[in-house]
């Protein structure tokens, strides 16, 4: 994969370059899904510290702290949550296609689906992972737009036969000039528009097992389209690409945070 | 002719003109006594079934009123309303200052905390099972129980290989079935067990995400709540009763599920099945070989035979695969080889009316102790989950004490819809914020200082500016220790010494509530202790709604208003058509007795006698049937009251009988109400044709002679 990044950017200059409101044609659009991957993939492991809050109408704020932990060579992912306190040591394990959230009030672990909201939020677990556009959807060309002060591309994403998702069908807004995700939206496959998230802030670090950067959203905002008013923001306040224990990505070790 | 006489006369002709025009007398008099006694009996039964309905919903949950914030979004609905159980009823933020104003209420005997939610719990399948005991087999280094978990999951894997192979022909994905067909042989294979003791986090791991995904669903267990003064509740509700277990102690958290609710959600679904067949064919009479669903159902029943398969340990399904084959002496694998326990199980769950006793005795003596027939047991200490008011999920770990009943409603689906927890238990799972967490929640989000965004403008705050990259080099936080400064563990560990602490009665009393129940000394004075505890609360300042037993119910509180309802639709329909009848009949011996009114005419009787005939007439014919037909109803509704009248299996007339049989009784009122609302119809249908005959004029009597 790293041997074909450059071939990425090439394909994807040639595909902004004319920077005018014609279609792209296939391969452009799937170079540009591809690169969206491409770019936040780190061949190593991940840590970041996130920040995540949920706002609804006539309710508390629910706001958390967590550790994300990735190893996207094996497919794992976990998040352990740090604070508050009534919180603090409760998380999320996913092992290939399983997801399963650790309580530690009970001592019990409960599998969940991918339409699982994370910490009660409206995050969901694929906000967290590692980006798999190009694996798990086919897309095409809607249009080129502006959104705000940025010449956008538009594309629908559709999931692909027997992918576990959790919407059916996406919608991006890519900026033209950086390759940078700025909308999302998802749809349920009745239509029905479920959430918009903006990505309003990336930033990139070096990966050293990459051999080039990683790109990361700083910031996610998520706007719930069915129960207006909610929103949920996530801030990825710290990341480190340095490798993680061997071992990690188990239930025992998750456990053994609290115990 | 002085007053008396003068009745005497109309009273002695009205006699005669009855058994004169035997057929209209008859006609009339039928449609009065049928309903007069059509009046009795409903009212009767509708009155014993409100009294009946009463007992149910006032001793079992609601108690005779219910207190609920007045600034309420939805009606409070104890058996469940529009909102499935998630109504919004707003909440008492401190019971005991309820509980202060209601003791000084004349008429209060007590006032009980509430909370009714929904909660869930869930458990992972199987497979899932057998990994968390072979966890726990590995860190106590039990050899010999892990040999018979390896034993135990080759069996396991043995029945998906065979369906998966089966299933080979058809599937579309024959690469993912591959793979999995792939993971049945790694389990299965020397290497994979010799890999347990090298790493055995790893090896459950594999058993959890790549055998577990392959069998079916886990349990999921959606259950309605109320979170209550056990012991308050237990005192004050008369028909409570534990049923297996115990009560939950004094001061101890706990559950109690409702006893119908644990048999026909928490049992083994095979179980379930068996005695649901065996009831409907014992008790409702039904044979499999005639009931088309009786025998869907058992169709069913067979194909779930792995429940009992996955469930065995090796010795027993050893043990049960030669005892089936000795029972079934004739049942062969399709190849004709000797039957798999698998074939055996399926077989002996196709059951029909003649092996159905026989093998349902045998099932719950042989099989049953052999697997989970529960998923809980009385005595577990069991994971409930449910949604805060704040949205997420929130668990708790609650030790279930025992099974309940309310007296007379055992069969009840409507009085086993709540399942009873401390109301302790239900404040933590409400998951109301307390003013040090709101603070320890500012704190972190102040520490972020991320901005709010309105939704409106989003994209013009966001993306408004110059178009300019939005890409920025992070500062450096490579290798920063998630863990420094933070003792997770010892978080843990002081929660769950809060959790665990015994509580008084005040701290029961302290706190938040979402209703409450008032039972009262008399409850007779209902609607005069309903106002005085509004007036009370009124003037106390704290904004609640006092309803009375009927409104809190929901729907099912409303049962009773629409059979009401329909009753008199129905008696409103026969007495229309009665007053048509009887009007006819009225108009044509009016008309058959023109000479007889024309010569009372001619006598001198004025039009005021007539009409006072023809009406008097009426009411002594109406007062005969009417006196008839009460005494009808009377005898019928006390036979009724005599022999009862069966609920069956209908839960909706379990509860409104308020048990499995209903002994009507009737009142004075339904005889008053008979006579007087027949008396009525009579009367207006007679003041047509008697208006008739106070128009005859003399002459026509002569004329008829001439």
């Amino acid at each position: 994969m790293k041997s074909l990044a450059p071939l990425f950017v090439v394909l994807l200059s040639a595909a902004f370059a004319p920077r005018a409101a014609h279609a792209l044609g296939q391969s452009e659009v799937d170079a540009i899904v591809k690169e969206l991957d491409e770019r936040q993939r780190n061949n190593g492991d991940y840590k970041s510290l996130v920040y995540i809050e949920q706002k609804e109408k006539n309710k508390n704020d629910l706001i958390y702290q967590a550790v994300v932990y990735r190893r996207d060579e094996d497919d794992k992912l976990m998040i352990l949550f740090m604070q508050p306190k009534a919180e603090a040591g409760k998380g999320y394990l996913r092992i290939d296609k399983n997801l399963f959230m650790y309580d530690p009030t009970v001592g019990r672990w409960e599998r969940r689906t991918e339409r699982e909201r994370i910490g009660g939020t409206d995050s969901r677990r694929a906000d967290f992972d590692e980006s798999r556009m190009a694996e798990e959807f086919d897309a095409r060309f809607v249009a080129t737009e502006k959104l705000g002060a940025f010449d956008v591309a538009h594309l629908k994403l559709s999931a692909k036969k027997g992918v576990d998702v959790a919407y059916p069908v996406l919608e991006l807004w890519v900026d033209t000039k950086t390759g940078n995700l700025l909308k999302q939206q998802e749809i349920a496959l009745s239509g029905r528009l479920m959430r918009t998230s903006y990505y309003p802030k990336w930033e990139k670090m070096h990966s050293p097992s990459k051999g080039s950067d990683v790109y990361f959203p700083k910031e996610i905002r998520i706007f719930d389209e069915v129960e207006k008013g909610n929103q949920t923001l996530i801030v990825m306040q710290k990341v480190d690409l340095s490798s993680l224990e061997a071992n990690m990505f188990t239930k025992a070790w998750l456990e053994s945070k609290s115990r | 002719m002085n007053s008396l006489s003068y009745w005497a006369v109309l009273f002695v002709a009205s006699v005669r003109n009855i058994f004169t025009h035997k057929l209209k007398s008859a006609v009339v008099g039928l449609l009065m006594c049928f309903g007069t006694g059509l009046v009795v009996t409903g009212t009767a039964l509708l009155d014993s079934m409100e009294d009946s309905m009463s007992k149910s919903i006032t001793s079992s949950l609601a108690g005779h009123l219910q207190v609920y914030s007045a600034e309420a979004k939805d009606e409070l609905a104890l058996f469940g309303g529009m909102m499935m159980g998630r109504e919004d009823i707003g909440r008492i933020a401190n019971f005991e200052d309820l509980e202060r104003v209601a003791e000084q209420v004349e008429n209060v005997r007590a006032i009980v905390p509430m909370g009714i939610d929904i909660a869930s719990i869930t458990g992972g399948n199987e497979t899932d099972r057998v990994a968390d005991t072979l966890r726990t087999a590995v860190a106590a280094r039990d050899q010999a129980q892990i040999d018979l978990l390896r034993l135990q999951l080759s069996l396991m894997a043995d029945a998906l290989r065979s369906e998966f192979e089966a299933k080979q022909a058809i599937t579309a994905d024959k690469e993912a079935l591959a793979a999995d067909l792939q993971n049945l042989d790694r389990l299965q294979s020397d290497a994979f067990w010799l890999s347990l003791s090298d790493d055995p986090e790893l090896a459950i791991q594999f058993i959890e995400t790549k055998i577990a995904p392959m069998s079916s669903d886990g349990l999921i267990v959606y259950l309605r709540y109320v979170g209550t003064d056990l012991d308050e509740f237990t005192k004050n509700f008369e028909r409570f009763e534990i049923v297996k277990g115990e009560a939950v102690p004094a001061g101890h958290r706990g559950f109690l599920f409702a006893e119908k609710f644990y048999e026909d959600h928490v049992k083994h679904k095979v179980a379930r099945d068996l005695d649901r067949i065996h009831r409907q064919v014992h008790e409702e009479e039904k044979t499999i070989a005639e009931d088309a669903l009786l025998r869907t159902k058992v169709g069913q029943m067979s194909r779930q035979y792995r429940r009992i398969s996955f469930q065995l340990r090796p010795d027993d399904a050893q043990n049960l695969t030669s005892e089936l084959r000795t029972m079934m002496p004739e049942v062969r694998a399709k190849d004709g080889a000797e039957p798999s326990l698998e074939v055996l199980l399926q077989a002996f769950l196709e059951v029909n009316d003649q092996n159905l006793d026989e093998r349902y005795a045998y099932f719950y003596e042989s099989i049953a102790p052999k697997i989970e027939l529960y998923k809980i047991k009385v005595g577990d200490v069991m994971t409930i989950r449910a949604y805060t008011r704040s949205g997420y999920l929130k668990a708790v770990n609650t030790k279930v004490y025992g099974t309940f009943n309310f007296r007379g409603l055992e069969r009840s689906d409507l009085a086993a819809a709540a399942n009873l927890m401390d109301i302790v238990t239900f404040r933590d799972l409400y998951g109301l914020m307390s003013e040090t967490r709101r603070e320890e929640l500012e704190q972190i989000r102040e520490e972020v200082g991320a901005a709010e965004i309105d939704r409106q403008n989003a994209e013009d705050t966001l993306f408004g500016g110059s178009g300019q990259s939005l890409v920025a080099a992070p500062e450096d936080t490579a290798g920063f220790d998630e863990f420094r400064g933070q003792d997770l563990a010892g978080i843990r560990e002081d929660l769950a010494e809060a959790y665990n602490q015994r509580f008084d009665a005040e701290t029961v009393a302290r706190g938040v509530a979402l209703n409450a129940a008032v039972v009262l000394e008399d409850p007779d004075r209902l609607d005069e202790t309903k106002a005085a505890l509004q007036a009370a609360f009124d003037r106390s300042g704290q904004p609640m709604k006092v309803v009375d037993w009927q409104t809190a119910s929901g729907i099912v509180g409303q049962f009773i208003i629409v059979i009401r309802l329909v009753l008199y639709v129905a008696i409103f329909i026969i007495f229309l058509v009665a007053l048509v009848i009887i009007n006819n009949t009225m108009v044509m011996a009016t008309m058959e007795r023109t000479t007889e009114i024309g010569t009372l005419r001619a006598m001198g009787a004025q039009r005021s006698t007539v009409m006072t005939m023809f009406l008097f007439e009426t009411v002594v014919l109406g007062l005969l049937a009417g006196v008839a037909g009460a005494l009808g109803g009377a005898l019928f509704v006390t036979w009724l009251g005599h022999v009862g009248i069966p609920a069956g299996n209908q839960d909706t007339l379990i509860f409104l009988f308020g048990g499995p049989r209903m002994y009507p009784a009737f009142g004075l009122a339904n005889l008053a109400v008979g006579l007087v609302s027949i008396l009525v119809v009579s009367l207006v249908s007679t003041l047509y044709p008697a208006r008739l005959a106070t128009r005859i004029p003399p002459v026509v009597a002569m004329q008829a002679k001439d």
